[in-house]
């Protein structure tokens, strides 16, 4: 197989150093030791962004497994409350984000990937104000339980049916 | 030749998209374990990325219209090729890849641009040594922007061939060759110039040689003539390739093989192009044929033979493939054998050729330029090896010329001494 061109450098560090953030955010706020837990989000994330900088194609295509690493960690980790929600919730999105700014990909990710950020950060916003808003502290696990407990049925079915999106008869 | 679809063309998860999956499954059950409604929260932008990636995408596979055409000098291929998309699919989103052809070696990363409505790629390779090989067509694929989904467009495209091979080949056509039978058919061509019998007079031009005058003609007439030639340009050939395994071994087999593949394609195309009749006979196991023929239709008869032709098996007898060549061909006809001459059995070969009554002239594809590439022994010992290894040649080569002309095709991008050998009147009463 012809060898792509290489990825420019420069590219795709606003949505790394958003994750970067995230992550280390997510770290610092849970029930870890800070210097550990920030240490580690930091430390798998930057291995992401490492992984995502270098030529070979194969390290790249390995890249998003440190950073899922470093958030599952740290949503494990985390202790209960409305913020770490909130800010488990922003991560998920910012990794999503940092997916969309591949930089071997052409500029524009992010704007391509609008529905790929807007229909999770809706959920997550519902999600999150049923949290804030419903009085019983086991209100918000029900309302993500039940949320997530119809993604998963819908996922089970889209997946195992790909033919579900084809809609459209393609013309030229 | 026949048109290539791409296979599924529906949609289809990446591994990305398996590996967000599995993480949300992970982080539900940890979230469940934990009692913690956090890991949910970052388990719900994981588990929807998919699926919204799939309703942002074109809702069926990517209509597309490709143009690709193949160019490039005597060793550098270049394919260049455009895709025009339908409204509904972003060209940005579109990948293009190809595997390497046979024989290929990629000289630069693929280029691609893309404007609003179609996306433009070019792939560039340089052929190692002459090869003719299939250029298959390029794979497209929408993906959308977090590579999480993908659809494979579709489009008929049938491969193209690339052929490289020596520039002499071009001058091989001009050589006379021996007609075997009274009533060829349609295949009759002349060429009046300066060689061949008698033809006609005409006005003597600035530049005609002296012996080319007719002065006779020229008295009577007052003013200078000249002679014309006339060439009968047809006749009969046949490209037999031994094609069993040897002891060079399967790897160098091969290549030796792929070299013989396209000097035999450029050898006909040029005959066929001054109207001779071409016969292909390629000895692997058994003997498989093309019989004789002329015409643009023999040209891709002889093309797609020849792109099928595969490595047969060693230690096949070579009496085999000489009697099977007196089923298909007429004694007497023009025989270019390539041989890598490895083996006793390829010599064995041409005398059972030529005790068939077959004049046979020899193209032998030499692995001495294939082991020098290995280059496994330090430097001295390697030269001292390779000292050699041309001895042995050598010595091969002449015990083949006993029996038919023979030309050691050494440097691979020259077939200078071959065309010369052909055109010498000595091998052209061969024929």
């Amino acid at each position: 197989m012809s060898a792509p061109a290489p990825a420019p450098r420069f590219r795709g560090i606003v949505s790394g150093a958003l994750l970067l953030v995230a992550s280390g955010l997510f770290g610092y706020f849970g029930t870890l030791p800070v210097p550990l837990g920030a240490g580690l989000a930091l430390g798998l994330t930057g291995a992401a962004l490492a992984l995502r900088a270098q030529a070979r194609a194969r390290l790249r295509a390995i890249a998003p497994v440190p950073a899922l690493a470093a958030l599952l960690v740290a949503a494990l980790a985390s202790p209960l409350g409305l913020l770490p929600e909130l800010l488990a919730g922003m991560a998920g999105l910012a990794f999503l984000a940092w997916l969309a700014d591949d930089p071997t990909r052409p500029a524009g990710g992010l704007g391509r990937a609008r529905m790929t950020l807007l229909l999770p950060a809706l959920a997550l916003g519902i999600a999150w104000a049923s949290a804030l808003l419903l009085p019983s502290r086991a209100a918000p696990i029900g309302v993500a339980g039940g949320l997530l407990a119809g993604a998963l049925v819908a996922l089970a079915i889209l997946i195992a049916r790909p033919g579900a999106f084809d809609r459209e008869e393609a013309t030229i | 030749m026949s048109e290539a679809l791409p296979p599924a063309a529906g949609l289809r998860w990446t591994p990305l998209a398996f590996l967000l999956l599995a993480a949300g499954g992970a982080l539900l059950v940890g979230g469940v374990a934990v009692r913690s409604p956090v890991p949910l929260f970052l388990a719900l932008p994981l588990l929807l990325a998919g699926p919204a990636a799939a309703f942002g995408g074109p809702r069926g596979p990517p209509a597309i219209r490709v143009e690709r055409a193949l160019s490039g000098s005597l060793m550098a291929v270049v394919l260049e090729g455009r895709a025009e998309v339908d409204e509904r699919t972003d060209p940005l989103d579109l990948e293009v890849s190809l595997s390497d052809p046979e024989g290929l070696t990629p000289t630069a990363p693929p280029s691609i641009r893309r404007t609003d409505r179609s996306l433009e790629f070019e792939f560039r390779w340089q052929a190692r040594e002459p090869t003719i090989t299939l250029v298959p067509s390029p794979r497209i694929v929408w993906r959308d922007a977090a590579g999480l989904v993908e659809r494979t467009a579709e489009f008929a495209a049938p491969p193209l061939v690339a052929e490289r091979h020596p520039p002499e080949i071009v001058r091989i056509g001009a050589v006379r060759l021996r007609r075997t039978l009274a009533v060829p058919g349609e295949t009759r061509s002349h060429r009046v110039g300066a060689t061949g019998e008698f033809y006609g007079l005409r006005e003597a031009a600035p530049g005609d040689p002296s012996r080319h005058i007719n002065w006779r003609a020229s008295g009577r007439a007052g003013r200078l003539l000249a002679n014309e030639y006339l060439l009968d340009r047809t006749g009969d050939v046949l490209l037999l390739l031994d094609a069993r395994g040897s002891s060079l071994g399967p790897a160098v087999d091969e290549r030796l093989l792929a070299l013989s593949r396209a000097a035999a394609a450029g050898i006909a195309t040029s005959f066929l192009r001054e109207k001779a009749r071409v016969g292909v006979g390629l000895f692997g196991e058994f003997l498989s044929v093309v019989p004789l023929g002329a015409g643009r239709a023999q040209e891709m008869r002889v093309r797609s033979r020849l792109l099928k032709a595969r490595l047969g098996p060693p230690g096949v007898p070579s009496e085999r493939g000489a009697v099977a060549v007196s089923r298909y061909f007429p004694p007497g006809l023009t025989t270019i054998l390539f041989s890598t001459l490895a083996d006793d059995s390829s010599v064995d070969l041409v005398r059972h050729l030529r005790r068939r009554g077959y004049p046979t002239i020899v193209l032998s594809p030499s692995s001495i330029p294939l082991e020098a590439e290995r280059g496994t022994l330090p430097a001295d010992d390697e030269a001292l090896a390779l000292r050699i290894l041309r001895l042995a040649r050598r010595t091969q080569v002449d015990r083949t010329w006993q029996e038919a002309p023979t030309v050691d095709w050494e440097d691979y991008w020259s077939l200078e001494r071959f065309v010369e050998l052909l055109r010498r009147p000595a091998t052209r009463r061969l024929g």
